[in-house]
């Protein structure tokens, strides 16, 4: 199947989000489709599924034009797209989501939709760890991702949309992922992988276009471009904002002291962590996701009960078993997925930025005053749109991250936990929110970043522990040197040896 | 532009409340015309047993006024996502116990009479919204299900107390309580039996509206509402909040059936509610929880249900008929905001 988009024009309001585009996408070949945030890839590939109608252009199948007025449509002519906010229904197993999504399940399913010949062929190809029959609500993000990819897989496509697919996958997920996206290509299947990541079309691509402010701005074969070419044609200009970490001033007392804790969460337990954080240090956590990262985050921030231990600040209990989880705006906390576990989706802006200073307004809140306060503080951290009456969930999934931020960042905590800060950002905003970060750290703030970015880690964080079904498989400094025993940490190959 | 024009009065209040309006009156035509009669002569015949005369004016009123405080009690939770369906069972406690403190306390006469009894009431209405409360906030055990079962067992111990142990001797095996003393009435107006608990609610209604949307506390609950997730990182507590809005909204129902009790029949019988509780709930719903837009639903559900009485009599048709109005309506207001909402989307 050949496909063209051509001429595409697409208007939202005041954005001009897709100005006259025209593309070519091959059968067997991996097209990566490079842009920042808002810079309308997302809009084009919308299209593309029967999401959105475009103002003017013409969607065209081997030589004829075709109308696309609905997702159903766009697959029944064999098109199909993973998303990048999961599109699974959580309270119902794996198997039963990828039957739900199946043609070919017949009528009767039998208990847990057990009975569906081939129904986890892909899944096991892809993600031979995850349970078929656990509740998708239980599992992690990573995982998530993975029954996302092998529902969409299921279906017979012949152009097959990536939208941001590594953000959420560890080194050793994205390389199955990748190979395994080779081998659909080599069938004779188009797919499209949208990404900001230069790595993804480094790891994966044959071809590469980008976009810019709505804006195809250049095509060319992967081979024949090196990054340095890439990042110009990305951000338009030489200047890509560089952050380091400063050494740290290694004191005797910890800022941070994570004491023996164990606690149980919904994704996951934890047990006998223990981790010491000096004032401005950036502890960095790796390990593949669901090895208990949510659950150490939680505990940390005071969200989940512990079992057993306690966090202490500059030698003060702040959490402990049978104390009343209650942060005292000491830990800022930036969690992962913040539409599900940092924000109001329905509440405006205004609201979700005095979140943490709620129980501190008067008792007859000032609306005005809160929606300056927001105003000012989108500003500061470049959240867009900046209207403080909008409502949360309208944001983009970027926007909502630097939301997030802040308002915990914003503070003067004495902890960040960060977990997977830079999830859907661009080059620009990510490296902006890593100068945050440090910059709280030359402040005397103790950093915990959970991250599964193991170049990032490596790079910026001063040292690295590795989450291993729960405990902590090892503690060291950062730098390239550590690659390989982070590795052999977080596979668990010298598990507590 | 004129599109544009067009869909946004569409989605004003003003907007909703004309196309809701002709919903109505388009779905109850054709019920009209199902039963073999004239739609257009019908709906005045319901207007005019509705409003049409001072006596049925107030008639109206007296039937809205419960109906406004159980929807005040419905909404309440629903600010923090909770659907109490408890309202009716919490009407029918409170009246229990309202009756039951002016029957035993005797003691307490003149002035202090009639506030104490109005307090048992409203503390009775909490005290059976306790129940599912605790289910819900110890147990995980669903509120819906809860208050909706617990309400046949308030409305039974009702039935039980004017049959047995309260039923007054004199009144010659008719199931009631004796007659409340004047000094436990509520005042009323007009010459007729609009009471005092009208202009209570309405009150209500405005004061609730200003700490739902003014306060720190109504924000808070928007927030463990919509993300309770992001409410333990505010600070709040769900459970504490759970038990002030249900405890609250029990009282204002309680209110409500010390009030009608004591005031519109004047002793305590079985099934004296008709459904207040019910009607109220649905009035909550017309009005999306909005505290203000629930005075006029509840005077335009409480005067549809009036006019039963009157349609029997004009029109030769039992008055069962309002109930039917009053579910179309309620299909008619859901079905026009949920068709402007998901084109919003």
């Amino acid at each position: 199947m050949h496909l063209s988009l051509r001429h595409i024009s697409k208007r939202f309001g005041a954005t001009l989000a897709n100005d006259d585009v025209s593309l070519d996408i091959p059968p067997g070949r991996v097209l990566a489709l490079l842009g920042e945030n808002g810079a309308g890839k997302s809009t084009l590939m919308k299209i593309l599924y029967g999401m959105i109608r475009p103002d003017t252009g013409d969607v065209v199948i081997d030589g004829r034009p075709v109308r696309l007025p609905s997702p159903r449509a766009a697959m029944d002519l064999g098109i199909g797209m993973v998303f990048q906010r999961f599109s699974l229904i959580p309270a119902l197993t794996v198997r039963e989501n990828l039957a739900l999504a199946n043609p070919r399940t017949p009528w009767i399913v039998g208990s847990g939709a057990r009975r569906v010949p081939g129904l986890l062929d892909r899944l096991r190809d892809i993600a031979p760890d995850v349970d078929p029959d656990a509740r998708v609500s239980t599992l992690p993000v990573g995982q998530i991702q993975q029954v996302e990819l092998a529902k969409v897989l299921n279906l017979e496509t012949r152009l097959l949309i990536l939208d941001e697919p590594s953000a959420v996958l560890s080194d050793a997920e994205a390389e199955r992922l990748w190979s395994l996206v080779r081998e659909i290509a080599a069938r004779g299947i188009g797919v499209v992988l949208i990404t900001h990541k230069l790595a993804d079309v480094r790891a994966c691509a044959d071809d590469v276009a980008v976009m810019r402010r709505g804006k195809l701005v250049g095509r060319a074969e992967a081979a024949d471009t090196d990054a340095p070419a890439l990042l110009r044609m990305l951000v338009g200009d030489d200047t890509v904002a560089t952050v380091s970490a400063e050494p740290v001033r290694r004191n005797a007392l910890p800022r941070i002291w994570i004491r023996d804790v164990s606690a149980d969460g919904p994704s996951g337990t934890i047990r006998d962590i223990d981790l010491r954080i000096a004032p401005g240090e950036v502890l960095g956590i790796a390990g593949v996701a669901g090895n208990g990262q949510d659950t150490l985050a939680d505990a940390c921030a005071g969200v989940t009960a512990l079992r057993q231990g306690e966090v202490t600040v500059d030698g003060e209990t702040l959490f402990a078993p049978r104390l009343e989880p209650r942060n005292h705006g000491r830990v800022a906390y930036l969690p992962e997925q913040p539409i599900r576990n940092a924000v109001g989706p329905d509440l405006s802006l205004a609201v979700n930025l005095s979140l943490r200073c709620l129980r501190s307004l008067p008792w007859m809140v000032d609306r005005k005053q809160m929606a300056k306060t927001a105003a000012d503080l989108m500003e500061r951290f470049d959240v867009r749109p900046p209207e403080p009456g909008r409502r949360a969930e309208t944001l983009s999934g970027g926007n909502l991250q630097k939301l997030v931020a802040a308002r915990e960042l914003s503070g003067s905590p004495a902890l960040v936990v960060a977990c997977y800060p830079t999830m859907g950002l661009d080059v620009t905003a990510s490296a902006a929110m890593y100068a945050r970060l440090f910059a709280m750290a030359r402040e005397g703030c103790a950093v915990l970043w959970i991250s599964e970015d193991l170049d990032d880690l490596l790079r910026y964080a001063h040292r690295i522990a590795v989450l291993f079904r729960g405990r902590i498989a090892g503690v060291c400094d950062a730098g390239p040197a550590s690659r390989t025993r982070i590795g052999a940490w977080m596979t668990g190959a010298e598990a507590f040896a | 532009m004129k599109s544009a024009f067009v869909s946004s009065f569409a989605h004003s209040a003003a907007g909703r409340l004309l196309l809701s309006t002709a919903a109505f009156i388009t779905l109850a035509a054709a019920f009209f015309l199902l039963i073999g009669r004239s739609p257009w002569e019908m709906l005045s015949l319901l207007a005019q047993a509705a409003v049409g005369d001072g006596f049925a004016l107030t008639e109206s009123l007296v039937r809205a006024t419960p109906i406004l405080l159980c929807a005040l009690a419905t909404a309440l939770p629903a600010r923090l996502g909770l659907i109490s369906v408890g309202a009716e069972g919490q009407l029918y406690f409170g009246a229990l116990v309202g009756t039951g403190f002016v029957l035993s306390a005797t003691a307490v006469a003149g002035p202090l009479q009639l506030p104490s009894m109005l307090l048992a009431g409203m503390a009775g209405g909490a005290a059976w919204a306790l129940v599912p409360t605790l289910l819900r906030t110890r147990l995980q055990i669903n509120e819906t299900i809860s208050t909706l079962l617990i309400n046949y067992v308030a409305a039974l111990l009702v039935t039980w107390v004017v049959y047995g142990p309260w039923k007054n001797p004199a009144s010659q095996g008719w199931p009631a309580t004796a007659e409340f003393p004047e000094n436990a009435r509520l005042a009323t107006y007009f010459d007729s039996r609009v009471h005092a608990g009208l202009w209570i609610g309405m009150a209500i209604a405005v004061v609730a509206h200003m700490i739902l949307t003014r306060t720190r506390w109504g924000l808070g609950l928007d927030v463990l509402r919509s993300n309770p997730r992001a409410g333990v990182l505010a600070g709040l507590r769900f459970d504490r909040h759970a038990l002030a809005v249900m405890l609250l909204g029990g009282a204002l129902a309680g209110l409500a059936g010390i009030a009608e009790t004591s005031t519109v029949q004047g002793r305590l019988q079985a099934s004296f509610s008709n459904g207040a509780g019910f009607s109220g709930f649905l009035v909550a719903w017309l009005a999306r929880n909005h505290c203000l837009r629930i005075v006029p639903m509840a005077f335009l559900v409480g005067a549809l249900l009036a006019a039963g009485d009157g349609m029997q009599m004009l029109a030769q048709v039992p008055s069962s008929v309002t109930l039917v109005a009053q579910g179309l309506l309620f299909v008619a207001v859901l079905g026009t905001n949920g068709m402007l909402d998901r084109g919003a989307r």
